[in-house]
């Protein structure tokens, strides 16, 4: 389903360049649900910016759906993750001041959906999540647990290949932490493709296999159960 | 999807009403000025030359020029051929000259009971009514008797009437015309319309009396100051001219020692004149224009400065470069021709107002209205295009961790 190969990433800042990615290679298999941990600095920022296709690598290549993305131009990257990839932030990054609808809305806006065909996959992303109710509250109105099940909703509702989740429970306490939680294990479970990319240990847990991040390197893999 | 953008962006502009209006103002105040300098500046030329041509455009003026003083001597004017007799010789030799009629004025003080008002005297004959499409309003004006025998009789114009004897009748009372350490005394015997200004001046603030009066009692020459002419028709008008000009021409053999003027010369002068005029107001107008539209750039840069992050997760979820452009572009459209309506609104409420004052006719036109706001929304998109640029040109890894 998607494959990196000898990633590298090379961040130039004037005379200085940092070396960000040395070499990364690994599979995700379709379903599977992975997880990228690893301390700051470790690059896991800078692969899931490279995963998500919002950054090119400096060399290497990352096949994703079968089709290599390493060097496409911005707005073909705009469209493969408009089309391929999920989001999901620890900072939420829901549009401010505007509906938890209109916020799911957004990804399909950009894909070309019509309006009606937008609603009600929208409103229909939003039962899933649990929030059915709170379709026309702003996003400044409802809690932290609330806003990131609006944040999957989004993610999800282009159908995309790859769901792509960084520290999707940072800003949230513990219960809600759990919740979330199960809301990915249940995604996992329908079929979803998922990459967390973590620095905590009991979040990573939630995945069939861990990929420890070090100094730009896989220092080591670990599988924490067979697929479901 | 352009539906879409224009949707995002009223929204965007709508949840920031404050900045919205802050930065349509300049727009706002650039389109209202424009509209309402043009509007006033048309309507009060209307009002001008409606006045004019309603004093008849066959007018013309025939006054001395004057000479070089040359040699030590003094500059003199030639108006030595300038006396009743040259008047005479126009109506019989120009057969597209209607009437004539002499124009003497001096100025001097009106004194009745204890009022006194410096005028103009006006010395004329009959003729001047038609010429002027003038008349008496009560009591008559001056006969043929009046100009053979010199008497001293007087009308007044209205506006001097009002002034010296307010609400009563002047009519039958003495005057008093004080000028040069001399008093003469006439009679009052009518009082004449009200009536607008032209090429003749203020009419409504000058009085008149027979010509054989003013050139006995007052000037003491046989010397005319200047000749109104009435052409048959507006249509004759330049031919009249012509033939006036050809016949001083062999009296005088030099062009220098007269003038011509008719009403047409006169609202071309005007008109030049008030096209200038407005001109140069739009032209200031044209630059709060300028001033606005940099005020919408300036908004625009901040307003995606502070958008950075939502821009980086339109970019994550999808939105390509025009997306985001054409997002900011129809945002910066908005303000402009919102701005430039409101502006039109202010600008006719303006005209409207200062045209009331004036008591004249509003004049909108809409090619102006249109230019106007045309004019905005090329402001809009001119200052708009920068800042949509800069957004759309935002890397999203950079934009998603802007805090």
């Amino acid at each position: 389903m998607l494959r990196v190969e000898n990633l590298t990433k090379v961040y130039k800042n004037g005379e200085i360049e940092v070396e960000a990615l040395r070499g990364v290679s690994f599979e995700v298999k379709t379903g599977e649900m992975l997880a990228i941990m690893g301390p700051s600095g470790s690059g896991k920022s800078t692969l899931m910016h490279l995963l998500g296709c919002l950054d090119t690598p400096t060399g290497g290549r990352y096949i994703l759906d079968g089709n290599d993305v390493s060097n496409l131009k911005e707005d073909q990257l705009a469209e493969i993750r408009n089309k391929y990839i999920g989001f999901v932030f620890q900072q939420f990054n829901l549009l401010s001041r505007t509906s938890v609808l209109h916020n799911v809305e957004v990804p399909l806006i950009y894909n070309g959906v019509r309006k009606r065909e937008r609603r009600e996959i929208a409103k229909e992303m939003l039962e899933k999540v649990g929030l059915g109710e709170r379709l026309h509250h702003n996003t400044n109105e409802i809690s932290g647990g609330q806003k990131q099940r609006v944040a999957i909703a989004r993610a999800l509702v282009n159908n995309p290949s790859l769901l792509l989740a960084d520290e999707p429970t940072g800003n949230l306490d513990s219960r809600t932490e759990k919740e979330i939680m199960e809301i990915f294990l249940q995604l996992h479970q329908q079929g979803h493709t998922i990459i967390l990319v973590t620095h905590e240990k009991s979040i990573a847990r939630y995945a069939q296999r861990i990929i420890y991040l070090v100094d730009g390197r896989i220092s080591r893999e670990e599988v924490v159960r067979d697929a479901v | 999807m352009l539906f879409e953008t224009i949707k995002i962006a009223l929204r965007s502009l709508f949840n920031n009403k404050m900045r919205t209006f802050l930065s349509m103002l300049g727009i706002i105040i650039g389109v209202g000025a424009v509209i309402a300098v043009i509007s006033i500046a048309v309507s009060s030329r209307e009002q001008v030359t409606s006045s004019i041509s309603q004093m008849g455009s066959n007018l013309i003026t025939i006054s001395p020029g004057f000479r070089r003083g040359r040699f030590g001597g003094f500059g003199s004017s030639a108006d030595n051929i300038f006396t009743m007799e040259l008047g005479e010789s126009i109506v019989n030799y120009c057969p597209a000259v209607k009437a004539v009629a002499p124009n003497n004025q001096t100025s001097g003080y009106l004194i009745a009971a204890e009022n006194n008002y410096r005028v103009n005297i006006v010395g004329t004959t009959i003729d001047y009514l038609e010429i002027n499409n003038y008349s008496v309003a009560s009591g008559k004006f001056f006969s043929q008797y009046d100009l053979d025998n010199a008497t001293d009789v007087m009308v007044l114009g209205s506006e001097l009437a009002e002034e010296l004897f307010g609400r009563q009748s002047p009519l039958g009372n003495k005057i008093t015309f004080y000028y040069n350490n001399q008093r003469l005394v006439f009679k009052i015997i009518g009082v004449m319309e009200e009536k607008g200004m032209g090429i003749t001046g203020n009419l409504n603030g000058s009085a008149y009396i027979p010509i054989s009066t003013y050139l006995n009692k007052i000037s003491g020459s046989r010397h005319i100051d200047s000749f109104f002419a009435q052409a048959n028709s507006s249509e004759e008008a330049k031919l009249a001219v012509s033939q006036i000009d050809y016949l001083l021409f062999k009296y005088t053999g030099d062009r220098n020692e007269y003038r011509l003027m008719s009403q047409d010369q006169l609202l071309d002068t005007i008109n030049q004149v008030t096209v200038t005029m407005t001109l140069m107001l739009s032209g200031i107008a044209g630059i709060s224009l300028l001033v606005g539209g940099i005020g919408i750039m300036n908004i625009m840069l901040v307003s995606v400065t502070e958008r950075t992050r939502e821009i980086g997760i339109r970019k994550a979820l999808g939105a390509k470069r025009k997306h985001i452009l054409s997002q900011f572009i129809v945002e910066a459209l908005t303000l402009s021709s919102i701005g430039g309506i409101i502006g039109i609104f202010i600008g006719y409420f303006i005209a409207y107002g200062v045209a009331n004052m004036g008591g004249w006719v509003l004049v909108i036109s809409l090619p102006t209205v249109l230019l106007a706001f045309g004019f905005s929304l090329i402001v809009g998109l001119f200052f708009g295009i920068y800042p949509a640029f800069k957004a759309s040109k935002l890397d999203p890894v950079i934009a998603l961790s802007y805090e």
